[in-house]
C-alpha cells in the first residue's frame, strides 16, 4: 500500500491551487447578497477542465482516472473558498458519471462533450417534496405514449436545477413493480415543453449554489432519452451514488484543510493571559481533532476512490466516507468559529460561511442517518 | 455447493429479516416480494462480486438479472463460467 501521490497528481494538485488563488477569487458576499450564479468562475473552471477530468478523451475529456479526479477536487474544496460552486462542478461531474456509465454511445455523443467543456450545465433530479431519504418512493411518473415518454410530477432541491440545460430525471415507469425494477431515468432539456424550472430557494448557506423546483407538466420527451434500460433507475441510482458519496466529500476535505490551517495560523497569533491561545489545551485540541479527521477522512476517501476507479463496489466505504467526512466537516468548522472567538462569527473573516455551507453536507447524497442505516445494512443488521 | 445454492443462503439469511420462513425456490420473484430493495442489491452485488470474483456493472446491472435465484445464477455463470461444487 502506498499513500504517495504520483508525480502526476501532485502536479495536478498543485495547478488547480494555483488556479483557484488567482482565478477563483471572486467577491462571494456580493454573490451571496444578490443569489446569482458566478458564470465567470465557472467558465474559468470550464476552460481549466476541471468537469472534463475523468472522462474518456473521445468525449473531449481528460482521461485521467477516478482517484486523480478525487485529488482534484481535494485541491479545488482547499484552495477555492466558494463551496456552492465546487458542488455544482461536482454535480456536473457527477452528472458526466451517470451517462458514461449507463448511457448508450448516441447519448455519450451528445452529452458528455457539453459537460466535458461546461457549454451546458446538468442536474440530477432525485428528491420530491414528499420523498427525501426514501428517494425510490418517489410520485412522478414516466408514461410510455408511443415513441415518446410522457412526465408529471415535481422534484425539488435540485442542485443546478433552476439553471441547468438538462437534468437527469428518475421517474416512475411502472407502478405495478417495486421501486427497485419500476423506476428508470431519462434526460430531460431546458425548453421542453411542459417542463418548467422554478426560481431558485433561499439557504442557510452554499449560497452560490442554486437550488430549486424542477415541475413536470405533461412533459413529453423522445424514448432515445432513456438513460438506461426501461427499469433500470432503481440500480443507476445506487451505483451513482458511491461515486458522489465519494467525490463530494474528497471536496469536502480540502476545505477541512483550509480550515484547518486558518485556524493553525489563526491561534497561534491571537494572544490571551499572555500566551498564544494555541498553547491552552482546550483550544489545541479542537485543532488536532481536525487533524486527526483530516487524515483518517483522507484514507477512506482515497480508499473508495481507488476501488471505484478499478470497477469494484464500494457500497459501504462510499457510505461511511459520506457520513464520516460530512460530520468532520461539520465539527471542524464550529470549532474553527469557536477558536476564532468574536471574529469566527463575524462574516469579514468567512469563517462563519464555511460553517453555514457545512451543514448540508449531513444531509445531501442520503443524510447521516441513513449512511448509519446503509452501513447497519450492510453488516448483516 | 452449486452457485443456486451459495447465492439461496445468502439471500435467506442476509436478506430476508428473520430469515425464511418458507424455502425460497429459484424462480420466487426476489424484486416484485421486496426481498431485494434499494439496501437488499448493493449487499447482493457486494456478496456475488466477491464471492464469485466477477465485476457486475453498466447493462448488467438491470433488474432483470436480480428478478429470482436463477437469473441471479444465470448471470453468474454467463459472467465467468463459474460453478463450485462442494
Ligand atoms: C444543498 C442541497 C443540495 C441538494 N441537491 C440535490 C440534488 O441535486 N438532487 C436531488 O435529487 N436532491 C438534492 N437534495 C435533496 C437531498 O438529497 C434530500 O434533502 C435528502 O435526501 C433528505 O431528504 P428530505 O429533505 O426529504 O428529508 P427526510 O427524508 O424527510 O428526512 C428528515 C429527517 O428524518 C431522517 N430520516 C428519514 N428516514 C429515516 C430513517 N429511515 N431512519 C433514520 N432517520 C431517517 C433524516 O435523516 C432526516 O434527519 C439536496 C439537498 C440539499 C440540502
Amino acid at each position: 500500500m502506498d499513500f504517495r501521490l504520483t508525480e502526476e497528481q501532485v502536479s495536478l494538485r498543485e495547478s488547480i491551487i494555483r488556479f483557484a488563488r488567482s482565478e477563483l477569487s471572486h467577491d462571494i458576499r456580493s454573490f451571496e447578497t444578490n443569489g446569482s450564479f458566478p458564470w465567470d468562475a465557472w467558465r474559468k473552471c470550464a476552460e481549466m477542465q476541471i468537469m472534463a477530468l475523468p472522462f474518456p478523451e473521445r468525449y473531449g475529456g481528460c482521461g485521467a482516472d477516478f482517484l486523480s479526479t478525487v485529488h482534484a477536487m481535494q485541491a479545488l474544496g482547499y484552495a477555492c473558498r466558494d463551496a456552492g460552486l465546487v458542488h455544482a462542478i461536482g454535480t456536473q461531474i457527477l452528472c458526466g458519471l451517470q451517462i458514461l456509465l449507463f448511457g448508450g454511445e448516441e447519448i455519450k455523443d451528445k452529452y458528455l462533450p457539453l459537460i466535458c467543456r461546461g457549454e451546458k450545465v446538468f442536474a440530477q433530479a432525485i428528491t420530491e417534496p414528499a420523498s427525501g431519504s426514501d428517494a425510490l418512493s418517489m410520485a412522478t411518473r414516466a408514461e410510455r405514449q408511443g415513441e415518446s415518454y410522457v412526465i408529471n410530477g415535481s422534484k425539488i432541491f435540485i442542485s443546478n436545477g433552476p439553471i441547468a440545460d438538462a437534468v437527469i430525471v428518475f421517474a416512475v415507469t411502472n407502478s405495478e413493480k417495486k421501486a427497485l425494477g419500476g423506476i428508470s431515468c431519462c434526460i430531460v432539456e431546458k425548453g421542453t415543453p411542459g417542463f418548467k424550472q422554478c426560481k431558485p430557494f433561499e439557504k442557510m448557506g452554499l449560497t452560490t449554489l442554486l437550488n430549486g423546483e424542477l415541475v413536470f407538466e405533461n412533459c413529453m420527451i423522445p424514448l432515445e432519452r432513456m438513460l438506461g434500460k426501461e427499469g433500470q433507475g432503481g440500480i443507476i441510482f445506487s451505483e451513482s451514488m458511491e461515486w458522489e458519496r465519494t467525490l463530494l466529500p474528497a471536496a469536502h476535505i480540502g476545505t477541512m484543510e483550509r480550515v484547518c490551517e486558518t485556524s493553525v495560523k489563526y491561534v497561534k497569533e491571537r494572544s490571551a493571559f499572555g500566551k498564544s491561545i494555541g498553547s491552552y489545551q482546550s483550544v489545541a485540541n479542537k485543532i488536532a481533532d481536525m487533524k486527526m479527521n483530516i487524515e483518517l477522512g483522507k484514507l477512506i476517501v482515497w480508499k473508495a476512490a481507488m476501488l471505484k476507479g478499478q470497477g469494484k463496489r464500494a457500497s459501504l466505504e462510499s457510505s461511511v466516507c459520506k457520513l464520516f467526512v460530512s460530520e468532520s466537516l461539520k465539527k471542524a468548522c464550529l470549532d474553527a468559529v469557536q477558536v476564532h472567538g468574536g471574529y469566527g462569527y463575524m462574516t469579514e473573516y468567512e469563517i462563519e460561511r464555511d460553517l453555514r455551507d457545512s451543514i448540508a453536507s449531513t444531509i445531501y447524497s442520503g443524510t447521516t442517518e441513513m449512511q448509519q442505516n446503509i452501513i447497519s445494512r450492510l453488516m448483516g443488521l | 455447493m452449486s452457485v443456486n445454492e451459495m447465492i439461496k443462503q445468502f439471500i435467506s439469511s442476509e436478506l430476508i429479516p428473520e430469515g425464511s420462513e418458507v424455502p425460497l425456490t429459484d424462480t420466487d420473484h426476489l424484486i416484485d416480494s421486496g426481498i431485494i430493495d434499494s439496501f437488499g442489491i448493493m449487499s447482493l452485488l457486494g456478496f456475488l462480486e466477491e464471492k464469485f470474483s466477477v465485476q457486475i456493472s453498466g447493462d448488467d446491472l438491470i433488474p432483470e438479472n436480480f428478478e429470482s435465484i436463477a437469473t441471479i445464477s444465470a448471470l453468474i455463470l454467463e459472467k465467468n463460467g463459474y460453478q463450485l461444487e462442494v
